[in-house]
């Protein structure tokens, strides 16, 4: 054997079509992982206000908070924050029913039960998220 | 072909008699040319026949000639007879188009696990997957995340290392009395175990993994399969199956299981590979539990 | 290796605890966001109201578990993403203590913010 061929990572993001409901839903819960986790950082970094508010000016935590949310950037980006968190939930009680051997034979359809939910969810939320001094 | 031998008997002996200077020797290849015509003939009449022709696209590599050292894929129109897998139509481009065409291939029915293939985007054995069930042209490449040696061949050292990194052999040591007693199994136990002694070692589940493709080190689906076989057999002794729970224990055993289900999704054999690595995930959580 | 099987195999451990994490998570996200979007609205969230929640034990303990946990849940599968993808040697070592230091560090951040919302001051 003089040398051989690495063709290195046929499944890469090319062959998205092919992808099955696990493999789609390992994507998805992966991705919404790293959201969350980036967002629990700035949210704690959002939140430090209070350290100033507590010695002295309630504002500075009051006026941080409402004027983000006066934001319609901000506003869409919570929905978008909403979805991300109720697929990952919905997901991650699919992974660990899947962990406890429970209904391996419909993890494809618990996985697009999940993403059904999801939408459902994040569409009936829309109005209490949109709603109250939006600038 | 060999039935077809017989059936001459008859007149050569009455050759024989009129022309005794022919040799035996002669009067074989005589036949042989005969058959061989007859063959063809048949061959041409088939592909006359056959209305329709599969386009098969095939992934070429040839490291020893440098025309094709560059990765390509060649078209080969193969004609179609009713029943025809991926296999047939691969030895029928290679017998009749081009004799360098190269695959591994065995006993044709699923058992020898040699033809493990990358057929239209999925791992499958060629032998077992009809023509019929694929949207043309059929696409053939050889198992991804794995190096490959010629055109549909691949290294399969790495996967072997990983089946014998499991130590996949009965190692029971305690026999039961008597000389020619046998090491008995309940029925249950063999049932349980059942779906986990089907493996082949064809490599598909390995190719289909994510994380296999990712971490080199992860043992890998057949692998694990391969440890539940004999961890869940209950004629092995506890402490084997300590021994065998602690090789599946290690960051790269059955941790790295994303639950994507992709080999279970293309096992030739239909075994419940996730199904396996979560129970022995669970084994090895309860035992550990037990013990703390 | 000469430790026993009885030794909680860290591999083993880790999985088992992202599992708990997991489930408390699964409660604990759903209460929070459903707390502060849907029963009290965000935008209309002040210092006031924040402190009278974080007054509460109870309500301040649930909160410092929520983080701990989602801390180790999340940055345990930043860990576990790096090793399924192959990382190894030093730069495996680097991305752990970084790891544990990043969480280290919100945790702390976040218990000091949670503390002053309850009005509890040290210094």
């Amino acid at each position: 054997m003089s040398q051989s061929y690495d063709r290195g990572l046929i499944e890469d993001f090319g062959r998205w079509r092919e992808f099955s409901a696990g493999m789609w839903a390992w994507i998805l819960h992966k991705f919404t992982g790293w959201v969350l986790i980036g967002y629990l950082f700035m949210h704690i970094a959002v939140l430090s206000t209070a350290i100033d508010a507590a010695s002295g000016d309630p504002a500075t935590y009051t006026d941080t908070i409402q004027g983000l949310e006066s934001l319609l950037v901000v506003r869409v980006l919570e929905i978008g924050l909403l979805a991300t968190a109720v697929f990952h939930i919905l997901n991650g009680v699919r992974l660990l029913m899947v962990d406890l051997g429970v209904g391996l034979e419909a993890q494809d359809k618990s996985f697009y039960a999940s993403l059904v939910v999801t939408g459902g969810i994040v569409v009936a939320s829309v109005p209490t998220f949109l709603g109250g001094g939006v600038v | 072909m060999s039935t077809e031998q017989d059936e001459p008997t008859a007149e050569t002996t009455t050759d024989a008699d009129e022309a005794p200077a022919q040799t035996p020797g002669d009067r074989r290849r005589e036949e042989k040319q005969a058959r061989m015509q007859v063959t063809e003939r048949e061959r041409a009449e088939a592909a006359a026949a056959a209305d329709e022709t599969v386009q098969l696209k095939v992934f070429r590599f040839d490291p020893e000639v440098p025309e094709k050292e560059e990765p390509r894929f060649d078209d080969f129109h193969v004609p179609y007879v009713q029943g025809m897998t991926v296999l047939d139509a691969l030895i029928y481009a290679r017998d009749e188009f081009d004799s360098s065409l190269t695959f591994r291939h065995s006993c044709r029915q699923a058992v020898c696990g040699s033809d493990a293939l990358f057929i239209n985007g999925s791992q499958r054995l060629a032998c077992k997957t009809q023509l019929s069930a694929l949207d043309a042209p059929v696409r053939v490449e050889p198992l991804p995340h794995q190096d490959v040696v010629k055109d549909l061949v691949v290294d399969m050292e790495h996967f072997y290392d990983q089946m014998e990194a499991v130590e996949p052999y009965m190692q029971s040591e305690e026999f039961p009395e008597g000389e020619l007693e046998e090491q008995r199994q309940s029925p249950e136990n063999r049932e349980k175990i059942k779906m986990s002694t089907r493996c082949i070692w064809c490599g598909a589940c390995m190719s289909s993994c994510n994380i296999a493709a990712g971490d080199n080190e992860y043992l890998g689906p057949a692998a694990i399969n391969k440890a539940y076989r004999f961890a869940m057999d209950e004629r092995e002794e506890d402490d084997i199956k300590e021994h065998r729970m602690r090789i599946m224990e290690q960051e790269h055993g059955v941790w790295r299981c994303q639950t994507q289900f992709s080999c279970t999704e293309v096992c030739p054999k239909d075994i419940p590979l996730t199904e396996h690595i979560q129970e022995l995930k669970r084994e090895a959580v309860k035992s550990n539990l037990k013990f703390w | 290796m000469a430790e026993r099987y009885s030794s909680f195999e860290p591999n083993g451990a880790t999985w088992l605890l992202q599992r708990i994490t997991a489930a408390l998570l699964v409660v604990l996200l759903a209460f929070h966001f459903f707390q502060l979007h849907f029963l009290n609205h965000a935008y209309e969230v002040t210092f006031a109201d924040t402190q009278a929640r974080m007054e509460d034990p109870a309500y301040f303990a649930t909160m410092v578990l929520f983080l701990v946990a989602a801390a180790f849940h999340g940055l345990n599968g930043i860990y576990n993403a790096l090793v399924n993808q192959g990382i190894e040697g030093t730069r495996k070592t680097i991305a752990k203590y970084g790891l544990t230091l990043a969480g280290i560090v919100l945790v702390a951040q976040g218990i000091r913010v949670a503390m002053a919302m309850a009005g509890v001051t040290i210094s």
